[in-house]
């Protein structure tokens, strides 16, 4: 018996999900846990896993295409069935035609358009204009094989006049009795090329770019922050000369071990730490009261590669004041490593507390952040830099840090907010503290 | 031979010509006569034609109007000027209740044959009530035809076809174009009513539009081909009858339709039109037809405000990238 792999529901508000890629083709063997796709959902591109063994009949839905929670977007056959059997019995998200009778090409187009037949289920309606479906018909190319670049991937004139420059033109080569002698496969598809947004932006050329769903919710959530909590910024500097000479002896004794901390890890400690002297940096705003978090989840905020279409996300040190340096650094490796290439689950980037979001290695040297809501506050994290300082009355040059707290008045005065900022400066400036 | 003539002059030589040339024609309106009309159209008329035909009339569009197809209904060849469309609006039971319906109702014993004429949308810094786009207000009703001339030239041969036409004509100018200049031979010629013609010749999009926001389609169409998109620029001329035909078969060659209207958008000419195209060419478009047009205000008064209003170019180069997906 084949199994249908359907769009997975990935998050509560998720409707529709985009194919950004297969990571398996047609006659590939899978295992139960594989990672078989990857889907961009409303919130994040995440991993898609098969819970059965078996080998892929066929890929229904093919990359770059979004359909809705539910549709059919891949079959899998068990061990033992026959992979041609089923994809040729296989629902197709598409219209290919019967096979014609040998009169029916000759017909005028105009005379009879054929209509594509219902899909088997779900929304696999092929949405092309009727200047598409004509032109098509007359290069006897099968709409259901074009992938569309209008909205909502409707199919239009171009994209046929495309596939027919493409060489779908031999398709057309083959004679109709020839034709029908062949299985109901769809015509190959050569990849409709699309400019990238990256591309678009280089070229300097005017025009619009589709907005990603991360780029969405982005733009819904940064907004919702920005216009419903009251920010306020408080900015400190730290004094590294310490803690960088610790990371040195630390890193040189560990370097066998293949352990690399940076100064981001100490400062995941050193905040996780300093919230359990200051409950409210580790509280959210409920409305008519103030919501305490058990756990102290440090989120990171990560900038996604433009390959993978840019934005950012935050993922999540769980219970970061419990952690040692070690297994934060070795954690916030992880989360970076894999926002970058596969995308995180939801798991790994929800229940975030405080967050930290630290552009030191652009060399910026101050900057504020915009609260990730539900958190009460989020540090925005500068480089450390060699300054002329004064230290004991004696101006030198030292290692100097600033970072700019962004925080929710709702939850946190000023005062609480120059407290917490001393005692995280008191575990920086003095950071054998971060070692115990 | 052709000579360069404003469009207003157009207009004089239109209505003269058929003066001279058909007792039955005279030309009454506010102003037409001793002022040598209030935008110099009439200019000299009265002193070639007397007081009896060129002839001057109260403040008062029911009166005139109703007068007028009162000597239409006498067998006269009446034609009315407002000084704007505007104050037609006062003159509707007439224009709209009377003349375009007498035919009928009179069991084809009276037609009216009679030209309304005037200055018709955003004359410039007017405000909300003296710049009317009539058209959509008025073409639904059956039994009128309505002119749109686009320059001098077709100034004078839809006016002088308007006037030897049989039924009311509700002929739309703008004062924004009585000052421009065109070729106009010195023979004579008529433009028959409902047949459309291209402006501009392009096979990736159809932009149609009537009167004055031709301009706008033009000056678009020209940015367009800079950035690689030919329009066709369709002018239908009249409005009614539409010559939806010439306008199908243009969209069926570019699979693309942009219309522009300078009425609101709402129960409009753009409507209309882009509603016949849809029937006309469901299976030859690629999208569907998007509109352009004023925006759903009051003309605002303030000179800015009233230039992003119009149906303008920077709005017809987007909808017509957006209906050709280049957006």
């Amino acid at each position: 018996m084949s199994i249908e792999i359907t769009m997975p529901r990935l998050s509560d508000t998720m409707e529709r999900g985009t194919i950004i890629k297969w990571n398996v083709k047609e006659g590939d063997a899978v295992s139960a846990g594989d990672n078989v796709a990857d889907i961009e959902t409303d919130k994040a591109t995440m991993e898609m896993q098969v819970y059965d063994d078996g080998h892929v009949a066929r890929i229904v839905v093919p990359e770059g295409e979004t359909v809705d929670v539910g549709t059919v977007i891949a079959i899998v056959a068990e061990d033992g069935e026959d992979l041609d059997d089923i994809a040729a019995s296989a629902p197709t998200r598409t219209d290919a035609p019967d096979e014609p009778d040998a009169t029916d090409a000759t017909d005028e187009p105009a005379a009879a358009p054929r209509q594509a037949p219902p899909p088997a289920d779900g929304d696999g309606r092929v949405k092309a204009t009727s200047v598409a479906r004509r032109l098509a018909e007359e290069h006897e190319i099968d709409v259901g094989t074009l992938q569309g670049s209008g909205p909502g991937g409707r199919i239009v004139k171009r994209d046929v006049l495309r596939a027919v420059e493409a060489g779908h033109e031999t398709a057309a080569a083959v004679p109709p009795a020839a034709r029908a002698a062949v299985p109901a496969t769809p015509v190959p598809t050569t990849p409709v090329v699309e400019t990238t947004a990256l591309e678009a932006a280089q070229a300097l050329r005017p025009g619009t770019v589709p907005l990603t769903g991360i780029r969405q919710t982005i733009a819904r959530r940064l907004v919702e922050a920005k216009a419903t909590i009251p920010h306020y910024q408080v900015t400190v500097t730290f004094a590294m000369d310490s803690l960088l000479s610790l990371r040195t002896t630390l890193n040189d004794q560990l370097v066998e071990q293949g352990v690399k901390l940076s100064v981001n890890d100490f400062l995941v400690r050193a905040c996780a730490l300093a919230i359990h002297q200051h409950p409210e940096f580790n509280a959210s705003w409920g409305g008519d009261h103030l919501e305490i978090h058990g756990d102290v989840n440090i989120g990171l905020a990560i900038a996604l590669p433009p390959a993978r279409g840019g934005g950012l996300v935050v993922a999540t040190v769980r219970q970061a004041d419990s952690k040692s340096l070690r297994s934060i650094s070795h954690e916030s490796k992880r989360l970076a490593e894999k926002a970058r290439t596969r995308g995180l689950t939801l798991d790994e980037m929800a229940d975030s507390t405080f967050t930290i979001s630290n552009l030191g290695m652009f060399g910026v040297e101050h900057f504020t952040a915009i609260i990730n809501p539900p958190n009460s506050a989020i540090l925005a994290v500068g480089a450390a830099l060699q300054k002329p300082v004064v230290r004991d009355g004696e101006l030198t040059i030292g290692w100097e840090m600033s970072a700019t707290l962004s925080l929710d008045h709702r939850i946190i005065d000023g005062a609480s907010a120059a407290r917490y900022l001393a005692t995280l400066k008191q575990l920086i400036e003095n950071p054998a503290t971060l070692l115990v | 031979m052709t000579r360069t003539i404003e469009y207003r002059d157009a207009l004089r030589e239109a209505m003269s010509e058929e003066m001279r040339r058909d007792q039955r024609v005279f030309l009454m309106g506010e102003e037409v006569a001793e002022y040598q009309g209030a935008y110099k159209v009439s200019r000299g008329m009265l002193d070639e034609f007397g007081p009896h035909r060129v002839i001057d009339t109260p403040i008062s569009e029911t009166g005139f109007a109703g007068l007028g197809i009162g000597a239409a209904m006498s067998g006269l060849r009446p034609i009315i000027e407002f000084m704007s469309w505007s104050f037609s609006l006062v003159a509707a039971d007439q224009i709209l209740n009377n003349a375009p319906k007498m035919l009928y109702m009179s069991g084809g014993q009276f037609p009216i044959p009679i030209v309304f004429r005037g200055n018709n949308g955003a004359g410039g810094q007017l405000g909300s009530t003296h710049s009317w786009c009539v058209e959509s207000l008025y073409a639904g009703v059956p039994g009128l035809k309505m002119a749109i001339p686009f320059d001098a030239y077709d100034a004078k041969g839809l006016l002088k076809t308007a006037i030897r036409d049989d039924n009311p004509v509700f002929f739309l100018e703008s004062e924004r174009l009585l000052g421009i200049k065109g070729e106009v031979p010195e023979e004579e010629y008529l433009i028959p009513l409902g047949q459309a013609t291209l402006r501009r010749r392009g096979d990736d999009c159809t932009i149609v539009g009537f009167g004055r926001p031709l301009y706008f389609c033009l000056e678009a169409a020209e940015a367009l081909a800079r950035e690689g998109i030919e329009c066709d620029v369709v002018d239908g001329r009249t409005i009614r009858p539409l010559d939806i035909d010439s306008i199908a078969e243009s969209v069926r060659r570019t699979n693309y339709c942009v219309v522009v209207d300078q009425s609101w958008p709402f129960a409009s000419i753009g409507a209309e039109v882009a509603a016949q195209v849809h029937e006309h060419c469901f299976d030859d478009l690629d999208n569907h037809v998007i509109r352009v047009h004023s925006d759903d205000v009051p003309a605002p008064y303030a000179y800015n405000l009233e230039q992003e209003m119009l149906p303008n170019a920077r709005k017809i180069v987007e909808a017509v990238r957006a209906v050709t997906y280049a957006g």
